[in-house]
């Protein structure tokens, strides 16, 4: 393994962060070549996290762009502020200045809000874009955002072209629920996050919920990777792994057994039909399918 | 180890990606040769991960993806100079995975017509085509008669009918957005540009909330006869589909196939031709279970701007109470439930198999898709 790729294994879990060689090797990949790392995987198996870590790792700026069903190019990128300008105007009013100069003075940076985008391309050392649930927006905005990622430069009309001296470091997630373009997957590195293993769901656990016992941590494990198994309409993620594993330590608990599931299964399952069919399947195939026996 | 070897290693595997269906492009390939360079090469999966980031695009194709790998990249032995190893190329036509399915350049150009070119067109005719366009209702006969009785002839006609007809009502949709005068949200940005010179604002410029586009799900029934109407409603919706916010499309006859992917810039034909083959003609249609196959692995794509289509006869072969669990599913979580049944353009047919009788009590609509005066009334229905 080049050491490198170690190194950023060993940065991510210092910064709390349990990781495999797939995640390491990517984030080595996109800062090395530059390009943005798309990152899929179902809901709540720590795609956004890898942004944040690697911020941290490389000391740089994180900048979140928060995508959702409308968002449009002038919310991710600049956009003037109204209020600021009208208030200056009418302080101007007597002032007698001639009008170019007054909108000079209005269309100039201090009355600037800068958005996501433009505070990205607009930093002193390169940042750390991440670019939250992407599939969320539409394909206008997509192919937006390729036009971007190619050139790094804005240009506002009043002010001018503004290029990135450090252009970012760019994270996309996306949880699928719309396929992303052909022309945006060929621009990004690839990274699949599946599920954890039953080993590294015992270390996230381990590490993310201080105190917990360690039998407690390999029998939730075990519990998960089981019940993900069953065909459910909402399967857990590792979001709900922790706060399963949070709240039964917070119940001082030291091992599962069949009336503690019950009683805390909220944490972990969502849906009335995936509630029925656990329990189907424990009627069926007993609960020790989910639970080890003794010993 | 020469760089170049390396490369050429890189454009050898590409081309191996490509030959089973990865369009891995030219920069990728670059990047890729770039990678290794910054990658253990004695540790063969390393390689492996690192030419997975940059080559490939979407989870499903990591199998092939793998299986290519395995093929190509011979493992090193341990006493072998592990460079030598890694940049074995496949003896020439080696151990291939299975071969997929490539098309053949012969014979797409003419059949070509149809998908292509609505593609191309889709902007540019929008705006200059007259208002008087030869109207799809000067050939009323056409229109109104069922598509199984047209010739093999007729049938290109018919396509091409469809595709104005769709093109028609695209436009119409596209007209209907414009942004409305009165009402609104106020567009500061405009606003303030207008008064700059006034000092007061007299002059209101709003905008409307860009209005969402509607989704849809399509699940084609394509075992027996249903395979003929599947593809000119594949072919109607298709050529609306810039109205549309997206168009995911699955087969089914006894398990579910997505061909989302397959439809994607493919000549008509060559899809229609796809469509077939993943017909099963195993033993008749599972609908329920195709049903729940997409709500196990597709539910994701449901929501509350998305309208599900289902094109079938109802004859579901397997267990009906399945059925009506699904629709149920479907029904929750979707904006609209569609149900087109070709057999109800027929006037003495009447819903009654079990599984017809099974969903009915869930659908929002439920029409006939069998002439395209249908497929024109069906377009009033995909409104939110």
């Amino acid at each position: 393994m080049r050491k490198e790729i170690q190194r950023i294994q060993e940065l991510m879990e210092a910064a709390d962060y349990v990781t495999d060689a797939p995640v390491a090797t990517s984030v080595h990949l996109a800062t090395i070549l530059r390009k943005p790392l798309l990152i899929e995987g179902h809901a709540g198996v720590g795609k956004t996290e890898v942004a944040k870590v690697m911020a941290r790792m490389l000391g740089a700026t994180l900048i979140r762009l928060q995508c959702y069903e409308g968002l449009d190019a002038a919310m991710a990128l600049y956009e003037w502020n109204y209020q600021k300008q009208l208030l200056h105007i009418k302080l101007e009013e007597g002032s007698g200045r001639p009008t170019e100069q007054k909108e000079a003075a209005i269309f100039s940076e201090p009355f600037l809000l800068k958005r996501p985008l433009l505070q990205a391309i607009t930093q002193e050392t390169s940042p750390v874009l991440l670019v939250d649930e992407i599939d969320r927006s539409d394909e206008e905005f997509e192919a937006f955002l390729l036009e971007i990622f190619s050139e790094w430069q804005i240009t506002i009309p009043e002010i001018g072209t503004i290029k990135a001296a450090h252009p970012p470091h760019v994270i996309l997630t996306s949880n699928r629920n719309r396929e992303l373009s052909d022309a945006l997957r060929r621009r990004c590195l690839y990274l699949w996050v599946d599920y954890p293993s039953f080993e590294k769901e015992v270390r996230i656990v381990e590490r993310k919920v201080p105190g917990v016992n360690a039998r407690l941590a390999r029998e939730i494990a075990r519990f998960m990777e089981s019940l993900r198994a069953v065909r459910l309409s909402k399967v857990p993620g590792v979001a709900e792994t922790l706060d399963w594993a949070r709240a039964l330590t917070a119940l001082h608990a030291d091992h599962l057994d069949a009336e503690l599931v019950a009683e805390t299964l909220g944490c972990v399952l969502k849906d009335a039909d995936d509630v029925k069919r656990f329990r189907a399947e424990v009627a069926s195939a007993g609960i020790g399918k989910f639970i080890p026996v003794e010993g | 180890m020469a760089d170049r070897d390396l490369q050429g290693a890189v454009v050898r595997f590409a081309g191996l990606l490509r030959r089973h269906g990865l369009p891995v492009t030219l920069v990728e390939v670059t990047d890729a040769a770039r990678a290794l360079g910054h990658l253990d090469l004695s540790d063969r999966n390393e390689v492996f991960l690192g030419l997975r980031a940059v080559l490939v695009s979407r989870v499903e194709e990591i199998p092939t993806f793998e299986r290519c790998f395995n093929a190509f990249w011979r493992a090193a032995r341990a006493d072998d100079p592990v460079l030598r190893g890694l940049v074995a190329p496949p003896d020439d036509r080696g151990p291939e995975p299975a071969p997929v399915e490539t098309p053949t350049v012969a014979g797409q150009r003419r059949e070509g017509v149809a998908l292509e070119t609505w593609m191309a067109d889709e902007e540019g005719d929008s705006a200059g085509e007259p208002l008087g366009v030869p109207s799809v209702s000067d050939r009323d006969a056409l229109t109104t008669q069922d598509f199984s009785t047209f010739t093999a002839e007729q049938l290109d006609e018919i396509a091409r009918l469809t595709v104005q007809l769709a093109r028609r009502l695209a436009r119409r949709a596209s007209r209907r957005r414009r942004p409305a005068k009165r009402r609104g949200l106020v567009d500061l940005r405009r606003t303030f540009r207008a008064n700059l010179t006034r000092g007061e604002i007299i002059d209101l410029r709003r905008r409307r909330r860009k209005q969402k586009k509607v989704r849809l799900v399509l699940l084609c029934d394509v075992s027996g006869s249903m395979d003929l109407y599947s593809r000119f409603l594949l072919q109607f919706l298709y050529a609306l589909q810039n109205v549309f916010g997206r168009v995911e499309t699955f087969t089914f006859a006894t398990r579910l196939t997505r061909v989302t992917e397959h439809l994607r810039g493919r000549p008509y034909r060559q899809v229609l031709r796809r469509l077939t083959d993943v017909r099963d003609w195993s033993g008749g249609t599972r609908i329920g279970a195709s049903l729940a196959e997409f709500n196990r692995q597709w539910g994701h794509l449901l929501d509350r701007r998305t309208i599900v289509i289902v094109l079938s006869d109802g004859w579901d072969t397997g267990d009906v109470d399945v059925l009506a669990t699904e629709l149920l599913r479907i029904r929750r979580r979707a904006a609209r439930l569609i149900w087109l049944n070709p057999l109800l353009g027929n006037p003495s047919y009447e819903p009654l198999t079990r599984g017809m009788a099974a969903a009915l009590p869930f659908l929002d609509w439920f029409a006939a898709a069998h002439n395209l005066e249908s497929l024109r009334a069906l377009a009033g229905a995909l409104r939110l």
